[in-house]
């Protein structure tokens, strides 16, 4: 009894203060926009993906998504901060307020809806497959990939791992960190084909001419829509950022962009690589 | 043979058929790995674009400057530094408590340890970031430095924590691994402490030093001495173990060549060169700590 009378009002107080600080944090994300513009950066989630996000050769980031969160940032009127993340671990980053938002060409599936909010698409990409030539240059058709012997790799995490399992459900799927190294398992023969969000998959066989090629051209297996993703519970902000996609798209701004990463390598090349 | 003559000689270590035969299986093996990469993998080396993001020419200063392999270096050396103050120092108290007569401070101690040590690291990684770090670093403010007050936005702030933009992201590391290297150096001073003969205490309680005196003036210089070498050995662990923590996204070199590899698709390229990065960097200080340890031992005569 004399234990619990001293340990009442410390328990008290212990509760009053943890009380005190949630309603302090609840107050403090009342709005993401407010709390951007106070401090005068956007923080901006985001993972490299070629062309999406990448270094050039100073190591500075490039890339569509990169435009695209500069823009978004300079039209409130603040400065953007990239934050790089492993893509794997982007989503609960945001949950943690690691940063705002992910502008990470992150595809909107159902489920991921569930954890995120989504605005309206700002791109909208497909996955393609690269080949190994040796291995896979007969195959003409889907089927011809739906088999108990092909393999097939995708980065981890990520929506072609599952367009992998859906469409070739009969074959086996290796997952890879990231693209890079489940494109060299095709290049190595250890896998059929890699499965990429387009363009990667045709940057990579024009590097290896020899090794690779899409066995469906240009033709995408799946279609994707990309939007950005931001914690559920902010209506204000998911309005914001979503009219202002509606807007760059309207006035063809985010299409210009798109064309310019996307349609080939030649505009940006010099900036990645020494000639 | 009496007490004073030198120990006998032992036979100068020489090559014989059987080490030459196991040398040459290596040198065959590696060979055959060489022949694999270059003629049935088809591996086209190109090491330029990777040894680009070491250093690059800044055309403002006209100089050779760092770029992101080398400012990850730079990263995990920091990190790696703090992390061992920060673990020294939660492993003095936590070991010193494990010795304790206190019942409360052993159970504390001894609970801490024994979480950290039968968990993986990266579990411990992903609960500490997700979970602490989000709750803790808004509530003391450090997620909105700002960037352009003095005490911040200098060189030696930049020095001493990189980037101010990452500050909290780099401090949630730091403290990621500490805690976790912490618990091996808490058994560390531990094992020091307790190597000290019980004699020693008694003798100098038994003369009137107070508790704190007697650990002060006899028993940690004594411990100290024997465990400098497993605290060194345990600095270079952490460098490596740093590694993990770029699954939670801090920015040093395995994070940073992730990023490399994924923008350059040079995955063989940018893996071996961070290998040798981590190899020089930790070997350096193996070396260095050896030489240390040598001095330490003459001075000791």
């Amino acid at each position: 009894m004399i234990l619990s009378k001293q340990l009442k009002p410390l328990l008290l107080a212990t509760l009053l203060v943890v009380a005190g600080n949630i309603a302090t944090i609840s107050a403090a994300t009342a709005g993401m926009l407010e709390d951007v513009q106070k401090r005068g950066t956007l923080r901006v989630g985001m993972s490299t993906f070629v062309p999406w996000a990448m270094r050039d050769k100073d190591g500075n980031l490039i890339g569509f998504e990169i435009d695209v969160a500069t823009q978004v940032a300079e039209d409130m009127g603040v400065k953007v901060e990239f934050v790089p993340t492993a893509w794997s671990g982007i989503i609960p980053a945001l949950i943690a307020k690691k940063f705002d938002i992910i502008i990470g060409g992150m595809s909107i599936t159902p489920q991921r809806n569930l954890t995120v909010n989504f605005t309206t698409p700002y791109a909208h990409s497909g996955q393609q497959m690269a080949a190994n030539m040796q291995l896979a240059g007969d195959f003409k058709t889907r089927e011809d990939f739906n088999s108990s012997d092909v393999t097939i790799a995708c980065r981890r995490g990520a929506t072609p791992c599952k367009a992998a399992q859906k469409l070739f459900p009969k074959a086996t799927v290796r997952r890879f960190d990231d693209d890079a190294q489940a494109f060299q398992e095709v290049v190595n023969g250890n896998a059929h084909g890699m499965i990429s969000s387009a363009p990667k998959p045709r940057f990579w066989s024009d590097a290896h001419p020899t090794k690779v090629f899409l066995p469906f051209g240009d033709e995408n297996l799946t279609k994707g829509d990309e939007a950005f993703a931001l914690r559920k519970g902010d209506p204000d902000a998911l309005n914001f950022f979503s009219n202002w996609i509606v807007v760059k798209t309207s006035n063809g701004w985010l299409q210009e962009r798109h064309d310019y990463w996307f349609k080939d390598q030649s505009a940006w090349k010099d900036m990645v690589a020494p000639q | 043979m009496d007490r004073n003559s030198p120990p006998p000689q032992q036979g100068k270590p020489r090559f014989t058929i059987v080490d030459f035969l196991l040398f040459a299986a290596l040198a065959a093996l590696i060979i055959y790995a060489v022949y694999r990469v270059n003629d049935v993998l088809v591996y086209h080396w190109n090491w330029s674009r990777v040894l680009g993001f070491l250093v690059k020419y800044d055309q403002e200063s006209e100089s050779w400057v760092s770029n992101l392999l080398l400012q990850g270096l730079a990263t995990t050396l920091r990190l790696a530094i703090w992390a061992t103050v920060f673990a020294t120092l939660v492993g003095v108290v936590m070991g010193y408590w494990r010795t304790c007569q206190n019942l409360a401070l052993r159970i504390v101690s001894r609970c801490y340890v024994e979480l950290i040590r039968n968990i993986p690291p990266i579990v411990f990684i992903f609960i500490f970031y997700f979970f602490v770090s989000s709750q803790l670093f808004p509530a003391i403010g450090i997620h909105n430095i700002d960037k352009d007050n003095p005490w911040v936005a200098n060189e030696v702030f930049a020095f001493l924590f990189g980037n101010p933009a990452l500050l909290d992201n780099f401090l949630a590391g730091m403290i990621c691994l500490s805690l976790f290297e912490g618990a091996y150096i808490t058994e560390i001073v531990r094992a020091g402490i307790q190597s000290t003969p019980k004699g020693q205490w008694e003798a100098a309680r038994s003369i009137g030093l107070s508790p704190f005196n007697v650990l002060r003036d006899i028993i940690l210089p004594q411990a100290v001495r024997k465990i400098l070498p497993p605290l060194a050995g345990q600095f270079i662990t952490l460098i490596k173990d740093s590694a993990i923590i770029s699954l939670i996204s801090i920015q040093e070199l395995t994070f940073v060549a992730n990023e490399v590899a994924a923008t350059t698709t040079r995955v063989f390229e940018t893996w071996i060169l961070v290998g040798a990065m981590y190899f020089v960097l930790c070997y350096s200080f193996a070396l260095l700590f050896a030489h240390l340890e040598r001095r330490a031992k003459r001075s000791q005569r």
